[in-house]
């Protein structure tokens, strides 16, 4: 709301700069955004193309105020709205223009009717009429007071409704009687099909539901919202009709979001206008027409009314003000503070106000409603700084943002760098097929880059990586914690669940090797990726995990390189997550030159393997361990699961651990055979173990690996 | 037999001045002191001796082998120290050349605040509790007073997946999935990521993360408020932050406020706080007259980028790695 400081203290006598008038308007709950100075009002005047005279007369105004008004002040929409504001920050009067009152019925009545047939949604409608009008540009002051407040002046008729819209607050329509049918008003909901062209031009085509004052025939406006073109006030208009009504809010705002059609009038209407000042309005209307010099209206008011809002009441008691401000506040302080608003207060019993709230504060309805009110015209820089004084609370994180934190610190610890990317995302193209109807949409998308809720963390981990190889990076370690979302409706039904997910990826060296080539890490690989999620898994405690080829796992994974991809699998359950090398179709879309390896698991399924008992002490044995090597040559085809599932099932006594310390291919190995060397470790809990307890142990080993892996041992 | 001895002991004291390294003492000592060699030797023609004279040469032979271990251990102590200062003299680096790089694990700034945030609050008695990012309509808007179809829900334009359920637009949404099932005394604070229907550009974003505080207890007011954010702030910003109120709307909050706080002499406003409206405390079967509480909110960005000087919020969802690199740092 744009407020000149000159038409303001037409209403109070403020004397105060207007910068200081920001200040504590600010302070009070308006706050004022900018403060628009004469130069500028000028050029923005002689940008609506008004006349030098015009835009000297508009600038006299300045500065201009520009308000910030909550959607709960609605009664601020409007100069004599804020005046009061300022009347009750600086305690000062707030004279309001004199206005003539009409005459309910009169001569008015016999020359025309208004017929409400929705009384919630137009609970009161009020017409006058104004015979012999000469339409003509309005004079001087009253376009520069339209200009500095934001309006473009149109005509003398118009311009007036316009100016006690925003002297008053109060939206005022005016038709050319001539072109109603009939000369009488109708407000109804539209009929399916009807169409209105408005005055912007366009022709609308009306819903049932949408609230229309019609003549006797067809509509004529949009109920405070728009008028119609073909009832519209122009040079050759003689008579008028002048509307002031009120509109249901939520029906003005619907009907202006479908239409979608924002105007000064559904704007003030959906924020609440006094009903009580309806008729006032128009009054004030036809005052101002002879003020112009135009003529007298017809005697007397068309006024429908019939259930006519009265002042709530409100008690507020002073001891609760005070308790909940937390600060001092005498009876006599409180009392003055509402009466400055324009409430009226009234002692009841020694610690009670009893206030009557105008109509255009149906803000306020609670007794907290006038706490604040008390508060903030006391001022909140009277409130002091004390802490609450009460119960011991536990303080502490929620057991997800502990594991997070957990999750966090294992993978920080790996070197990598967290990252946070969007969750809204495009449609990711190498989704699975069979997965495009598993994504989650934004239904009102405004752009398809921001149109999916993202399925997985992968996609954005590889715009990271390149956008920073773009940058000249070409290594790097990047994990995600996010949550991730899944449509699990069938048949078209939207379902959505939301889980959270951690993500990985390497590419490069991102181990750096630095100067000293000997003993430095390679190139991030499978084995890279695997590791973390192997590192992230050992230190959480959780004690098993596997990877498994993609086909032992229905569902496909088009994203990943099919030879070097794993379903992750801990414990018993089904796969907690993925690991594997990007396909190199995804990353050359993503023109990521190098291989990239990534990985992704649910976090819910992390948690659900680690034991829940927590750890328990196991005796720490005193006897010395015994390591054996054994190097079994087996047939290419054999996975390492299969090796590492034959040593387990062999269940050789002592046996503390065993791990793979190489790998060999080729000479003087014939073709299709590879040989691994296994480490082991055996030892007792109760004594120094003999050699013939080993090679006990080795050789059920052995036998275990020859008839379930094809192994053969040389000599 | 005994210029023998003499005549052994004096080649074998030449040898060991002769010998250069702990390997030719070795050598030394193996010829004069091994098993059946040099003084040893000597001791099997023993038995040739007169009886009489066997003793006293027994002696003697031991004294010579224990004068001989002796000088020998002194020497290999000698050369040992020597040959240890030659070893480190060669195995000097240039300790000035970089080390072995390590990867650098880092936090994203935005956790490494709200772990900030976190502690702070946790110190006071706030309990972290989680909800939905995909949220119900329910908890977004009605449970926290917003009427249907009511202006205060411009400014927080949704996306919606289905009618009811839509990315939550503030973490407030917290507040009745809480208070649904807790009974007061209560601390409650959740940090998240919200999504609002903006234009992106330096200082909004459809994404961002906020900060939700709230807390119900006998005969709270806006001082304990204030008092509250001031300590809230003092323990993010310094120990000289000043908090301001602004009456402000929200429809969760009766009195609302805007606060801002004073940052080398300007005020910034972090974000809307006030006293839980009433007619939620009631909502959820808590007596307002027994109970009144307040509740806080503001954005996780705007605490970094206050404290770091950072000054575009596309930044944060970027991730360029020289970006990131910046704030590894413990605060």
């Amino acid at each position: 709301m744009r407020v000149p400081v000159e038409w303001l203290k037409q209403f109070v006598p403020v004397q105060a700069s207007a910068e200081e008038i920001a200040t504590r308007l600010t302070m009070g709950g308006l706050e004022v955004e900018g403060l628009e100075t004469a130069e500028e009002v000028y050029h923005r005047a002689l940008r609506e193309g008004c006349s030098e005279e015009v835009a000297h007369a508009a600038a006299a105004l300045a500065p201009v105020l520009d308000v910030y008004v909550t959607p709960n002040r609605g009664d601020c929409n409007s100069v004599i709205g804020v005046a009061r504001e300022v009347a009750a920050l600086y305690n000062l009067p707030l004279t309001l223009p004199h206005i003539p009152p009409s005459v309910e019925g009169d001569e008015a009545a016999r020359q025309t009717s208004v017929q409400i047939e929705d009384l919630h949604a137009c609970p009161r409608y009020a017409a006058r009429l104004v015979r012999d009008v000469r339409i003509a540009p309005s004079p001087v002051w009253m376009q520069a007071r339209l200009l500095a407040t934001g309006q473009r002046p149109i005509n003398n008729v118009v311009d007036v409704t316009n100016y006690v819209m925003l002297e008053m607050g109060q939206p005022l329509h005016a038709f050319d009687l001539d072109r109603l049918e009939e000369g009488r008003i109708v407000v109804r909901r539209a009929r399916t099909g009807e169409v209105l062209r408005t005055l912007d031009g366009v022709a609308r085509t009306l819903a049932p539901d949408m609230l229309i004052i019609a003549d006797a025939r067809r509509p004529v406006a949009v109920a405070g919202v728009m008028g119609g073109a073909d009832s519209e006030v122009d040079e050759v208009t003689r008579n008028i009709l002048l509307e002031a009504a009120h509109f249901d809010p939520r029906v003005v705002r619907r009907t202006a979001r479908d239409l979608g059609l924002r105007t000064e009038a559904s704007y003030r209407f959906e924020r609440v206008v006094d009903p009580n000042g309806v008729r006032r309005a128009a009054d004030r209307a036809c005052a101002l027409f002879v003020e112009i010099g135009l003529p007298l209206a017809v005697p007397g008011v068309v006024d429908v009314y019939p259930n006519p809002m009265r002042e709530r009441t409100v008690r507020v008691r002073v001891s609760r003000a005070a308790q909940l401000l937390g600060m001092e506040i005498s009876c006599t302080t409180a009392m003055e503070c509402l009466q400055r608003l324009g409430l009226t207060a009234a002692p009841d019993g020694n610690d009670s106000l009893q206030v009557t709230v105008p109509t255009f504060r149906p803000d306020i309805t609670l007794e907290e409603d006038l706490i604040e009110e008390i508060g903030r015209v006391h001022g909140y820089e009277n409130i002091p700084e004390t802490l609450p004084i009460g119960a011991t609370t536990q303080g502490g994180d929620s057991a997800e943002g502990r594991f997070l934190t957990t999750l966090r610190q294992h993978l920080v610890q790996c070197g990598l760098q967290e990252v946070t990317t969007h969750s809204l995302t495009p449609p990711f193209p190498f989704d699975p097929p069979e997965d495009v109807t598993r994504r989650v949409m934004v239904r009102n998308a405004l752009s398809a880059e921001i149109s999916v809720l993202r399925r997985s963390l992968l996609p954005g981990l590889l715009d990271v990586a390149h956008h920073n190889v773009k940058h000249g990076v070409t290594a790097m370690g990047l994990f995600e914690i996010g949550r991730v979302w899944q449509n699990e409706g069938e048949a078209g039904e939207v379902v959505p669940a939301e889980h959270l997910a951690v993500g990985g990826l390497v590419v490069g060296a991102f181990w750096p090797s630095g100067w000293q080539k000997e003993g430095a890490p390679p190139v991030a690989d499978f084995g890279t990726a695997r590791g973390i999620v192997e590192r992230l898994c050992a230190g959480l405690g959780i004690p098993e995990l596997k990877c498994l080829p993609p086909d032992a796992q229905p569902g496909s994974l088009p994203q990943f390189h099919p030879g070097r991809t794993a379903w992750i699998f801990l414990g018993d359950a089904g796969p907690a997550g993925v690991v594997g090398e990007v396909h190199p179709r995804v990353s050359a879309e993503m023109r990521l030159r190098d291989r990239v390896y990534v990985f992704e698991l649910r976090v819910d399924a992390l948690q659900n393997a680690i034991p829940p008992e927590g750890p328990r002490y196991l005796p720490l044995s005193p006897f010395p361990s015994v390591v054996r090597d054994l190097a079994p040559r087996i047939p290419e085809e054999v996975p390492y699961a299969e090796v590492d599932a034959a040593v387990r099932a062999a269940e050789a006594p002592h046996l503390e651990h065993f791990y793979l310390t190489d790998l060999y291919r080729g000479h003087p190995l014939p073709e299709g055979l590879k040989s691994l060397t296994l480490r082991f470790t055996f030892r007792s809990t109760e004594r120094t173990l003999s050699d013939a307890d080993v090679n006990d142990a080795l050789s059920r080993i052995r036998t275990s690996l020859e008839t379930r892996c094809r192994a053969t041992f040389v000599a | 037999m005994a210029d023998t001895i003499d005549q052994m002991v004096r080649d074998a004291e030449a040898a060991m001045e002769a010998a250069r390294t702990t390997a030719d003492l070795n050598a030394v000592e193996t010829r004069y002191l091994g098993r059946n060699k040099g003084l040893n030797e000597l001791r099997r023609s023993i038995g040739t001796l007169p009886p009489e004279e066997r003793p006293a040469f027994g002696a003697r032979l031991n004294a010579a082998v224990a004068a001989l271990t002796e000088k020998l251990a002194a020497r290999r102590a000698e050369l040992e120290a020597r040959e240890l200062q030659e070893r480190l003299a060669v195995e000097r680096v240039d300790v000035t050349l970089p080390g072995r790089p390590m990867p650098v694990g880092r936090l994203h700034p935005l956790t490494q605040t709200a772990d900030q945030i976190k502690r702070v609050l946790i110190g006071m008695g706030y309990e972290f509790v989680d909800g939905p990012e995909l949220e119900d309509y329910a908890y977004n808007f009605a449970a926290l007073n917003y009427p249907e179809d009511h202006p205060a829900m411009d400014e927080q334009n949704s996306f919606f997946v289905t009618d009811t359920r839509l990315l939550r637009t503030q973490t407030t949404a917290l507040q009745g999935r809480v208070m649904a099932h807790r009974r007061p005394p209560f601390r409650i604070a959740t940090i998240g990521r919200c999504f609002r229907y903006e234009a992106v550009d330096a200082t909004h974003h459809h994404t961002f993360h906020q900060v939700d505080v709230f807390m119900v207890d006998r005969g709270i007011g806006m001082s304990d408020l204030k008092g509250t954010l001031g300590a809230f702030a003092r323990a993010l910003f310094g120990h000289d932050t000043q908090v301001r109120f602004r009456p402000d709307f929200f429809p969760f909050v009766e009195p609302g406020v805007d606060y801002a706080i004073a940052w080398k002499g300007r005020w910034l406003e972090l974000g809307g706080a006030g006293l839980i409206h009433p007619s939620i405390l009631r909502a959820y079967g808590i007596d307002t007259e027994q109970y009144s509480g307040f509740a806080f909110g503001l954005g996780v960005e705007r605490i970094h980028m206050i404290q770091t000087g950072v000054n575009d919020l596309r930044l944060y969802l970027e991730n360029d790695l020289r970006f990131l690199r910046q704030f590894g740092h413990f605060i």
